[in-house]
């Protein structure tokens, strides 16, 4: 295939970046080349992150891509990886913000000062980098829809698709707070949303574990990037609890996002309701959001259908049906995680050929 | 990125920008369903098409999953895993040896550091995963029994890493390292998620097995770990190939001469005798009687079975009648 595409005479300066990695073109010196395998590397490790929602670090590209390689320049190498997300899976890594100073307790502020000095970064705020980039779709909204794109197999596209539904809940609750809650606040919506002690687990049909601890489940959103538990500015020195969305939950949770939660809850959108989330959202209407497709109005509507059967992490509560139905019912112009594949699951391990010899393999070859 | 190839949804008359020929959004967000799901089969993939292609097409007119044919479905199966090579991916197609259905999955063709690192698992539960294979593979799959299933007992047994195993014992306690196993329960937890991550299966006698997908995966290292490349032709080997279609069999007939290696799929048999004269085994000549297992029914379609089971098992009666019933199906 390599051989047929390079022989296809491109002359755009897109075209070089959209190689492969092996490719054997005489003229291109061998930075190139070795910068083309990289990239492909890095695509690998990108979607690598995504699937156990790790963000994609430079650190970890140097460890983990690059290896022992001395790499002369990060950005050729970076944009190439970028352009072939975008072209061929239609996906692109996105920075994140940076955390709100504000939020972090003070150890947390020591902690990111010393590392801030210790890059020597611009430390006038509005250009600090975060160097942390997350995987989203680029495509069109309604080539994002539950059809489409199923909630990712983590570990069953139910569970996937209750915990996708719970941390976009809470987000738009957080955000349409004004950015902050209280601990207090944070627990009382909670419990309304029955989810206080435990929330179904991400696979709701194992018998063996149907749920999971809430305060678990709430360290892995923070781990994250999708909550922060911070501190306001204590009056008299103590530091009260507050909760915010982390950078993840911003790129990932838009606020096309937080208005398909309003939407559900609300049910039919009315001009009023609309004129509201414009306000508070800036979302633009939902007509014009939808893209009057009508295929993708056919898509919303049998889609319920097919993933209400199964998910028995319903029988939870009743509000926690609102998340998943938002959730199935609109995720179209909302949903912007990438569903990456489980094939870096324990068995792609197997085939490693270096570290961990395997036990088995000792057994036969000793 | 550029537009102009998106122009024609559908059309593959691209402009050869390096990728396969008119690539499009369309294929990306196939692509993506693909990396969402892991595998999909024929009608999985109409589903997908059907809503990609009725977005995509110029007038956004529906088209109906079943307006979405086989060459439709192989185009786009086969731009993405032209799309996919140079990043050591691959996709792969197998029949499912049970129910003949065929699936095609997104394989990793390259397993390293960085794609190690994504796994959701923990490193506790990813060597649990090693000594399950081993069960599949090497304890419960000998000459005499080719089992390549393990019930719920034997996954327990290698919760954690055994202390002496194998003729070399002694080195393998230190390959183990600080390896503690997991506990009865997380084991249990384990395999439910793995069965709905969709790489293993669990049958009606609650036996766990690879499932296709993990077959594709691994069937390079499967071959390589278990198999002994140094062995004589015709000696038998853990991992064999179905004579008709030359795919790994788990789940199949052997030959009723025990120290003959010939295996064939359930789902494969009647076309392969359908082109002989005799139902016999081509390498020995023994007659093919087709009641010769490979897979769980090499153990519940034994008397033995029927009869430890009543005895001493919690399983009850029932569940093995809904055990038999089910390998009456596979039929």
């Amino acid at each position: 295939m390599n051989g047929k595409r390079r022989q296809s005479g491109r002359q755009s300066p897109a075209s070089d970046s959209e190689d492969g990695s092996d490719n054997e073109r005489p003229q291109l010196s061998d930075s190139t080349r070795t910068n083309h395998r990289l990239a492909s590397k890095l695509v690998r490790y990108a979607l690598a992150c995504e699937y156990s929602r790790l963000p994609i670090r430079r650190e970890g590209i140097k460890e983990n891509v690059f290896g022992g390689e001395k790499v002369a320049r990060f950005s050729p190498i970076f944009d190439l990886a970028q352009t072939q997300l975008r072209t061929v899976f239609g996906m692109e890594m996105v920075e994140l913000p940076t955390k709100d100073r504000a939020h972090l307790t003070l150890d947390q502020k020591r902690k990111a000062a010393k590392s801030q000095t210790a890059k020597s970064q611009n430390r006038t705020g509005a250009t600090t980098r975060s160097n942390a980039y997350i995987l989203v779709s680029v495509l069109p909204p309604e080539l994002r829809g539950p059809k489409i794109i199923a909630p990712s197999k983590v570990q069953s596209s139910e569970g996937e698709a209750s915990y996708a539904g719970f941390y976009t809940t809470l987000i738009a609750i957080i955000t349409l707070s004004g950015g902050e809650l209280s601990e207090a606040m944070f627990r009382k919506f909670l419990s309304r949303l029955n989810a206080d002690q435990t929330i179904p687990s991400m696979n709701p049909s194992n018998q063996n574990q149907p749920s999971e601890q809430t305060e678990i489940v709430l360290q892995r959103l923070i781990r994250q990037g999708y909550l922060i538990k911070g501190t306001a500015a204590g009056e008299e020195g103590d530091e009260a609890i507050t909760w915010h969305v982390g950078p993840r939950g911003k790129v990932e949770v838009d606020n096309e996002a937080i208005a398909g939660v309003v939407r559900a809850v609300f049910g039919d959108a009315t001009e009023g309701l609309e004129n509201k989330l414009q306000t508070s959202l800036g979302v633009r209407p939902r007509e014009e959001v939808a893209g009057g497709a009508p295929g993708h109005g056919r898509a919303r509507h049998v889609q319920p259908k097919e993933e209400s059967d199964d998910d028995s992490g319903r029988q939870q509560n009743g509000n926690e049906d609102e998340v998943d139905e938002d959730e199935e019912d609109q995720p179209a112009p909302r949903r912007r995680r990438v569903n990456t594949a489980g094939q870096h699951s324990p068995m792609t391990i197997r085939t490693r050929e270096d570290g961990d010899p395997g036990s088995s393999r000792r057994n036969l070859f000793g | 990125m550029s537009d102009s190839e998106d122009a024609h949804v559908g059309n593959m008359e691209g402009h050869g920008n390096g990728l396969p020929l008119g690539y499009n959004d369309a294929n990306r967000a196939f692509l993506q369903a693909l990396l969402s799901r892991g595998s999909v089969t024929f009608s999985e993939g109409q589903s997908i098409l059907s809503a990609i292609l009725s977005t995509t097409n110029p007038d956004r007119d529906p088209i109906p999953s079943d307006k979405i044919t086989r060459d439709i479905f192989s185009k786009y199966v086969h731009t993405a895993h032209e799309a996919l090579l140079p990043f050591d991916y691959d996709i792969r197609s197998t029949l499912h040896q049970r129910t003949r259905e065929r699936v095609w999955a997104i394989i990793n063709v390259e397993s390293d550091p960085a794609t190690q690192l994504a796994t959701v698992h923990t490193p506790e539960e990813i060597l649990y995963v090693n000594r399950l294979l081993d069960q599949m593979f090497d304890t419960h799959n000998t000459p005499r029994m080719e089992i390549m299933a393990v019930d719920e007992n034997q996954a327990l047994k290698v919760a954690r890493p055994s202390r002496s195993r194998g003729e070399d014992g002694a080195e393998e306690v230190q390959t183990q390292g600080g390896d503690k196993g997991l506990r009865a329960s997380d084991v249990l937890t384990l395999l439910e998620n793995l069965v709905a991550e969709g790489w293993l299966e669990k049958s009606r006698a609650r036996f766990y097995s690879l499932s296709p997908r993990s077959l594709l995966e691994l069937r390079n290292w499967l071959v390589e770990t278990y198999n002994d490349d140094q062995a004589e032709e015709g000696a038998w080997q853990p991992i064999k190939f179905c004579d008709f279609c030359k795919e790994i069999v788990t789940v199949g007939q052997r030959c009723d001469e025990r120290d003959c290696v010939t295996r064939l799929h359930n789902i494969c048999q009647e076309a392969y005798w359908e082109g002989r004269e005799e139902k016999k085994c081509p390498k020995c000549e023994t007659v093919w009687s087709g009641k010769q297992y490979v897979g769980e029914r090499a153990v519940t379609g034994t008397e033995a079975y029927a009869r430890g089971h009543r005895k001493s098992s919690g399983r009850s009666r029932r569940q093995r009648d809904e055990a038999e019933e089910d390998e009456d199906g596979e039929e």
